[in-house]
């Protein structure tokens, strides 16, 4: 089967999908391909959901100008797409006075990126806001936030959908061609061909292998296209600790630094991380999503340091995260983003090594990515773009009660709990397995309605949602798969109906 | 709002629930209305499906359903009112509930409450085993539930972490249904599963016990688990080096501890006990809430299922006295604490006195001691027991206590 | 010749019981040490020689509430035979409705024992 698109994108995670909603307001076939069995499932689902101040950035970088002005974006943004967030601000805190010139060069930093309204702030003021709190000094950035990123990631991914942009999910890239009409041609995993004038590569921790497959292995800068993956490990605390930490908490980072050292961010979602740590893992394996032995134990101890009163009940989950850093080990550090038409391959865009702050930036990111588009195809805004989605931001049990008995009379099916730590009904459930993408595994169920996702870690759920998925929708136990084709939940049936 | 009121809130339609609404109805209450979040009656047993269940209430070893029915056709008889298919949101100090059910949400005024919510399972989080996440690992209860109400086999080649009675009767019942049973590990140097079913469930099949063992690692990096790492363990539980080996394996099931429910406890700010992570009660099962009861699995977790149903009918019994005004309320009560060789006590408080019933697990297994309940100096009772094991609650009758001539009670082994 | 520790279930006081014995087709209890009572010699040279099992399963059941009912032995059969008797409960199809106490199976490969329901299975409403 050969299709045909104005624009292709490789790759669903939250950059990649903020580009095809962006484009989507204008008159142009667009694209999107995705190896895995759903949007966001590398990266974007694996990451502290952050949205960062800016502060961290040198002036001038690509990271520093996008993270501001993508942050800004993110208000209207959010209330749009109807995605929870809440600006909970951020300390980052100088310790002692060894900090203190770590501090300096941040604020200067901040100021020469025009991050809005920060300031310096004492012990003293720094209790007001966080109690109990350690440091000296600390910089506060009122515009940091917490926001869901796989709950962006699916919403940006379903308005683009609904807003014409198609989807091809387990679609993984195999070749990229340019033909002689300067059409590319891209042929995937599962048999299928595309056309595209234009080709945007927002693969993430598979872009330089895109970008490979295209022939291009340099930047427009002569760097060296190489991936190198950087895991970060996380536990998740559970909710019942919802309200100890009232902001972000992080400390001031050191050069070297891989990344932003391990802190505790409280979730949109009530919960808390602890982590990420960040450790070079083999290029060769850039999914390799384990979570070890020795980083568990450095997470539980700063948990324990951290959070006195913590109890080993309290650890509810691990999960991982790799950053595409195109930094190598032995420098360390970040690099900043590539995001560019390339040189030797006209009308084909890479977006390479958009790790932190790559959530925050992601609408910045599409705008700059639809202005190099703007170069090839005109951009005619659409009469019918559907900029709002329906529904409220967050879950059911966020609304009050008198919103809640108002729902459950024009929805029955808001009153029946799935999930009981999260309070998650099956109204909610059933439309995440009603998603318009048309991903049916039991992560998609979960990443969009976020049963499962509480202290007893799907042990209530499960056989409610295998009972549903059988009843309602006619799964055999071959059908349920957890996430990435070959991850079956079952083997069968106990004993077999009629012969 | 809708607003109803009633006079016996009961939370949850499992052993516990059922026993202390048939307790409640025959005390006298007759505004009971008993609150189950499934479609069925039952709460656990319903997916219990082996038998030994009532050896001791019925003197029949039934199974798990079996049981259930017998108080179920009890409170039918006795036509209690039931509001199936609704959870319990939340629960107020002022004894206020909030309820959901389908195409319904409501408030529930009661002047009395039994907390019988039962408990979950530890899962592998909470063990922050290393390793990818796979489809594949479970917990056993999870699976019970697939397998026994689902028709649904999880996997065809198994390991087990955890020798839990879960675990055990799990392994039996996946092996019969054709699934290999690799092993059972267990992180402690003795089984926390009845020796009836060590013999019943793994040496009858050949299963393997591997002691002092634990899962350090689990292996599934393309989607689906492929086996695990297990080492032996030290006396602090520390994976010895040197005795790392992989066990090939497409299914792991957890059996590794059971938590009482607690959230709407806690939510309504009612005092626990640290230890048995339930409610601290006393002697009627009363928490430091009046009004507030609690009993089964939700107070602490029981091994035997006619246990519960005993401690239940004290609650249900208790409850309904309180409803009529005829249940103390404040005066002197006496604390109750666990001694030497024994992990808690349950009631963690005497206020009445009258038959007075105390549940206690020791520390390690023993075997050849003797039980005392003491006050201070004087030994009040004592007992002499051949077998002690933490996995089997023991109960001592106390009878009539005259709680005005003592001080505190300590029950210890020795 | 093979040593072997019980622990006796036959009541509360779990006697560890050490016997020596003959293994083979037909194992031949030798000797018995530390039982307290008759009941548990008795009950560990049945174990020895003929250990005797119930266990539980399940059927398939159609137009029922449950998709499988529960069932389990009345009497126990002996060990050797168990996978016998689960083959000849797995052939059976069972229709609701359906009540605790049904007997589904009687004498199971050639043993004494019935199988009965144990969970009850109203018709299907829909």
């Amino acid at each position: 089967m050969k299709y045909r698109f104005n624009v292709l994108i490789i790759g669903g995670g939250v950059v990649g999908n903020a580009i095809a909603r962006e484009l989507s307001r204008f008159r142009m076939t667009v694209a999107l391909l995705e190896k895995e069995s759903d949007v966001g499932m590398e990266t974007s689902c694996r990451n502290s959901g952050v949205l960062h101040s800016g502060i961290n950035y040198e002036a001038g970088t690509l990271r520093a100008k996008l993270s501001v002005s993508g942050n800004a974006m993110m208000d209207k943004l959010c209330s749009e797409l109807k995605v929870k967030i809440k600006r909970i601000g951020k300390l980052t805190t100088a310790i002692d006075e060894n900090d203190l010139p770590g501090l300096k060069r941040l604020m200067e930093q901040g100021t020469a990126n025009r991050v809005p309204d920060l300031v310096i702030l004492n012990n003293h003021e720094m209790q007001k806001i966080q109690p109990g709190i350690e440091g000296i000094a600390a910089i506060w950035s009122p515009t940091s936030a917490v926001i869901s990123p796989y709950g962006l990631t699916i919403a940006l991914a379903e308005n683009a959908h609904a807003n014409g942009v198609e989807y091809f999910l387990k679609s993984e890239v195999l070749t990229v061609k340019k033909d002689e009409s300067g059409k590319f041609t891209v042929t995937t995993s599962n048999g299928e061909a595309f056309s595209a004038d234009i080709l945007i590569n927002a693969a993430g921790l598979s872009s330089c292998r895109i970008s490979g497959l295209a022939g291009v292995n340099e930047g427009n800068n002569g760097e060296s296209l190489k991936i190198w993956p950087c895991r970060g490990e996380y536990f998740v605390l559970d909710n019942r600790l919802d309200g100890t930490l009232k902001t972000l908490v992080y400390p001031v980072p050191g050069a070297k630094d891989a990344g932003l050292g391990i802190h505790l961010t409280p979730t949109v979602d009530g919960n808390i991380l602890i982590g990420p740590s960040a450790e070079y893992i083999p290029e060769e394996t850039p999914e390799d999503y384990r979570v070890t032995a020795p980083v568990l134990e450095d997470l539980r101890r700063e948990a324990h340091k951290l959070l006195p009163d913590i109890k080993m009940s309290d650890f509810i989950r691990n999960f991982a995260g790799n950053r595409p850093k195109l930094t190598p080990p032995a420098e360390g550090g970040n690099a900043d983003f590539i995001i560019e038409e390339t040189k030797s391959l006209n009308g084909f865009i890479n977006l390479i090594g958009i790790e932190s702050p790559g959530l925050t930036s992601a609408p910045a990111i599409a705008e700059k990515v639809r202005d190099i588009v703007s170069k090839h195809i005109p951009l005619e805004e659409k009469e019918k773009f559907l900029a709002e989605c329906s529904g409220f931001a967050g879950h059911f049990s966020d609304l009050s009660k008198e919103e809640q008995e108002r729902l459950i009379k024009l929805e029955p099916e808001y009153g029946e709990i799935i999930c009981r730590c999260e309070k998650i009904t099956k109204k909610e459930v059933r439309d995440a397995i009603e998603n318009s993408l048309g991903a049916r595994t039991l992560a998609s169920i979960k990443y969009r309605a976020r049963n499962g996702m509480g202290r007893c870690q799907g042990g209530f759920c499960t056989p409610r949602i295998v009972r549903i998925l059988r009843d309602e929708y006619g799964f055999t136990p071959e059908d349920y798969v957890l996430r990435e084709a070959g991850s079956n939940l079952f083997t069968g049936n106990v004993m077999k109906g009629k012969d | 709002m809708i607003r109803e009121k009633h006079d016996l809130v009961i939370i949850g339609g499992g052993p516990a629930g059922l026993a202390a609404a048939a307790a409640a109805k025959e005390t006298g209450c007759n505004d009971i209305l008993l609150i189950e979040r499934d479609r069925i009656l039952g709460g656990i047993l319903n997916q219990c499906i082996h038998d030994g269940f009532g050896v001791h209430a019925f003197n029949e070893a039934l199974s798990g359903p079996e049981y259930a029915d017998r108080f179920i056709q009890k409170i039918r008889g006795l036509s209690i009112q039931v509001m199936d298919k609704t959870i319990v949101l939340d629960l107020s100090k002022d004894k206020v509930l909030c309820v959901s059910r389908m195409g319904e949400i409501k408030e529930i005024k009661a002047k009395a409450v039994v907390l019988a919510m039962g408990c979950r399972e530890r899962t592998r989080g909470a063990l922050a085993i290393p390793g990818h996440r796979p489809a594949g690992v479970y917990t056993a209860g999870t699976v019970q539930n697939l397998v026994n109400l689902e028709n649904i086999m999880p996997g065809k080649h198994v390991v087990i972490l955890g020798s839990g009675d879960i675990g055990l009767i799990m392994a039996r019942r996946l092996t019969l249904e054709g699934a290999k049973v690799e092993a059972v590990f267990e992180v402690l140097p003795y089984s926390s599963g009845l020796q009836r079913n060590i013999q019943q469930c793994l040496e009858d099949y050949g299963i393997p016990l591997h002691l002092s063992t634990t899962v350090i690692d689990i292996y599934g990096p393309k989607g689906r688990l492929e086996g695990v790492t297990v080492a032996q363990v030290d006396d602090e539980r520390k994976p010895v080096k040197g005795t790392e080996r992989f066990v090939s394996c497409d299914t792991l099931l957890l059996s590794v501890g059971l938590i009482p429910e607690n959230e709407l406890t806690r939510e309504a700010g009612i005092v626990m006990c640290d230890v048995t992570q339930g409610a601290d009660v006393d002697d009627r099962c009363m928490t430091k809430l009046p009004g507030v009861f609690a009993c089964g699995n939700v107070l602490h977790v029981h091994d035997l299922v006619d246990f519960v149903s005993m401690e239940a009918e004290r609650a249900g019994k208790s409850a309904a006295l309180y409803v009529a005004g005829k249940l103390a309320i404040s005066g002197k009560e006496i604390p109750v604490r666990p001694g030497k060789n024994v992990r808690y006590v349950v009631p963690q408080r005497i206020k009445q006195g009258d038959e007075v019933s105390l549940a206690f697990r020791v520390t390690s297994p023993m075997r050849d001691r003797i039980i005392e309940v003491c006050d201070g100096g004087s030994v009040l009772m004592s007992r002499k027991e051949a077998r002690m094991h933490p996995a089997e609650m023991v109960w001592v009758d106390m009878g009539k206590l005259d709680i005005g001539k003592i001080d505190s009670l300590e029950v210890r082994v020795r | 010749m093979t040593e072997k520790e019980f622990i006796c279930v036959v009541c509360p006081n779990g006697c560890p019981i050490k016997v020596r014995y003959e293994e083979g087709n037909s194992p031949k209890l030798i000797s018995v040490e530390g039982a307290r009572c008759p009941r548990g010699k008795s009950w560990v040279k049945q174990e020895i020689e003929n250990p005797m099992r119930t266990f539980s399963s399940s059927v398939i059941v159609s137009g029922g509430d449950f998709l499988e009912v529960s069932v389990r032995l009345t009497k126990p059969v002996p060990l050797a035979k168990i996978f016998e008797v689960v083959a000849e409960i797995k052939k059976i199809r069972l229709s609701a409705p359906l009540e605790i106490g049904d007997v589904v199976l009687s004498n199971p490969a050639g043993t004494e024992t019935e199988v009965i329901v144990t969970r009850n299975v109203p018709l299907n409403a829909k």
